[in-house]
């Protein structure tokens, strides 16, 4: 195999990409360069059936020359056939006609609950954040959640509680998704810049790692008890494919935006070794 | 019957006219949204007028709200979200204000804005949603209460309708009657223009009727209170066809935005002076450039990444 060279931001974006099923309908929010890059990878790799909405614009199966680093710009207008309302698109979701949506969080908790509100006190938030957009009811509603975030090894991203609870995972201090008559399953799968999770029985579960990284390492850095798979299984590494359409989709490098120089320094080659 | 205002043949005003129309405690719904056709020459008139305790509602936005903050019109925000995205992150002068306790916070979710519209258009005074139940905004809102659907027995949320006092909306194209055209991405503009009381179009050209006409109306003439022309009335925010974002002005906001000072010194500088005053200092190579996206993809790259890097932000 060729010693193809890929940096973590990329191989978080595949991984993300890989949590599209070909055919569903699939929905990113504003300001998500990660999960929006995603969507594009997989309708040019592995998903070319999938309904791509895009985030800000309601764009449907656009082919945009590059993501701008705004998700509301004409330029994620390209080559799309039909622009969605915003109130087709929300009518959607609150239907349960949505499949996938993707949402991050300042704090993520171990039942998937997301707070992009604020940190700190709610009287007096110490960081108040931007806000939710459409999260608080498409939680409910959309099939299937994939969380990201890219701040894990910080340690200030998984918690025990979050301050303040934006949209809702499995379960919050109000009940569980079926006490709370929601008709949309969930988080299904969390990646974060150290490996990716699932959620049996509604709790995040370390499922692959980075090679890079180490289990204890992760514990370090998560808020709330670990809980690992048994066995862990291996992360696959992105293909040629995968690569490429990354790279063809996202030439201003937007999806770097989301991460620390840390991070970004982060590099692998397709053989499985970690340069540095 | 319908307020004279309404059905008057012609309703062009100025500025100080349209920004007069807008009350001290109102509840404002701001067209557009993030980067996109934001009305920020009514904007920076209400900033000039010094309007107070206003209570801005709307969906994403970004420099129109934060703006009105950092000037220090505004008393509740009641958006789902204001920001600057992966652009430039979170927004100055909101994040202080809130942070020093000086607003209401009423954040809110798109849909549940949406419907809140759409139970004033229905003439309905609640509608129920899904969601929110087990979220903290709900503690933000105690108008909002939890019901039993009296068929199926689904715990529910209500919410109440919404009826703006005042919507501000931007327009590529509008007739003095208040015929305006819109294209998509048209965000909440159309349920504003239907829920709001008052509604107030700038728009980059006014027009004949048959042309908008022709374009397509999307916003017909007796919802439409007041007609301002306003070229570049989006700027620092685009306006397409005829402009994109301004990446490097929006730069600048966000530098002085970052402590009181740098705000009075932008104001100053900029807004309080006037509409043509904060055209001539931006200037004219600036904005014609914003025009320049069609010319290839590769100006248009350009121009979305002109201003500080983009990446390898923490």
């Amino acid at each position: 195999m060729s010693a193809t060279k890929f940096t973590l931001d990329e191989w978080m974006c595949v991984e993300l990409a890989r949590t599209i099923a070909d055919g569903e309908i699939v929905f990113h929010g504003f300001g998500s360069p990660c999960a929006q890059v995603a969507m594009h990878v997989a309708k040019r790799t592995h998903a070319p059936h999938m309904v791509l909405v895009e985030g800000a614009t309601y764009a449907l199966d656009p082919l945009p020359a590059f993501i701008p680093p705004t998700s509301n710009d004409w330029s994620l207008l390209q080559g799309a056939p039909h622009v969605l309302r915003f109130e087709e698109l929300f009518d959607l979701g609150a239907r349960g006609g949505l499949d996938r949506m993707f949402l991050s969080g300042g704090q993520i908790d171990a039942h998937g609950n997301t707070n992009v509100s604020m940190i700190g006190p709610r009287d007096h938030p110490k960081v108040k954040l931007g806000g939710g957009g459409g999260g608080c009811n498409l939680s409910a509603t959309v099939g299937r959640l994939t969380l990201w975030t890219t701040g894990h090894g910080s340690g200030r991203r998984l918690v025990e509680r979050c301050d303040f609870i934006t949209d809702m995972g499995h379960r919050t201090p109000a009940g569980s998704r079926a006490e709370l008559g929601f008709p949309g399953a969930g988080p299904e799968t969390m990646i974060t810049d150290l490996g990716v999770f699932d959620f049996p029985d509604g709790r995040a579960r370390l499922r692959r790692l980075f090679p890079d990284v180490g289990v204890d390492a992760v514990r370090a850095a998560t808020g709330f008890a670990l809980e690992v798979a048994d066995p862990l299984e291996p992360m696959l590494a992105p293909t040629e494919a995968e690569l490429m359409a990354m790279r063809a989709v996202d030439p201003l490098n937007v999806r770097r935006s989301e991460f620390g120089p840390a991070e970004l320094a982060r590099t692998f080659t397709a053989s499985g070794a970690t340069l540095s | 019957m319908t307020a004279p205002r309404k059905t008057a043949d012609v309703k062009l005003c100025d500025l100080s006219q349209a920004g007069a129309l807008v009350g001290d405690g109102d509840v404002v719904a701001l067209g557009g949204g993030l980067s996109h056709r934001e009305p920020l020459a009514l904007v920076r008139e209400l900033i000039r007028q010094r309007r107070r305790d206003l209570r801005v509602v709307g969906s994403a936005h970004g420099v129109d709200v934060d703006l009105l903050i950092g000037a220090g019109c505004i008393g509740a925000v009641e958006q789902s979200y204001v920001g600057f995205e992966q652009d430039f992150g979170l927004a100055p002068a909101y994040r202080r204000a809130a942070e020093n306790g000086e607003l209401e916070i009423r954040e809110t979710c798109c849909y549940t804005l949406l419907q809140q519209l759409r139970a004033a258009e229905y003439g309905l005074p609640f509608i129920p949603v899904r969601g929110i139940i087990g979220s903290d905004i709900l503690g933000l809102h105690p108008e909002f209460t939890e019901i039993t659907c009296p068929f199926t027995g689904q715990r529910l949320i209500a919410v109440p309708a919404l009826s703006p006092d005042v919507a501000l909306i931007h327009a590529p194209l509008a007739d003095a009657r208040g015929n305006v055209h819109l294209q998509r991405p048209l965000v909440l503009d159309e349920r504003f223009a239907f829920a709001s009381r008052t509604v107030v179009i700038s728009a980059e050209r006014i027009t004949s009727t048959d042309e908008v006409a022709a374009a397509g109306i999307t916003i017909p003439y007796f919802l439409v209170d007041a007609v301002v022309h306003a070229p570049f009335g989006a700027h620092p925010t685009s306006c397409y066809p005829q402009y994109t974002y301004d990446r490097q002005h929006l730069a600048r906001w966000i530098d002085a935005a970052a402590d009181p000072d740098g705000v009075r010194d932008y104001l100053d500088a900029y807004v309080r002076p006037g509409e043509d005053h904060y055209l001539e200092t931006v200037g004219k190579p600036a904005l014609q450039a914003l025009g320049s996206y069609t010319e290839s993809a590769e100006r248009w790259q350009e121009l979305m990444v002109s201003g500080p890097a983009v990446t390898e932000r923490v």
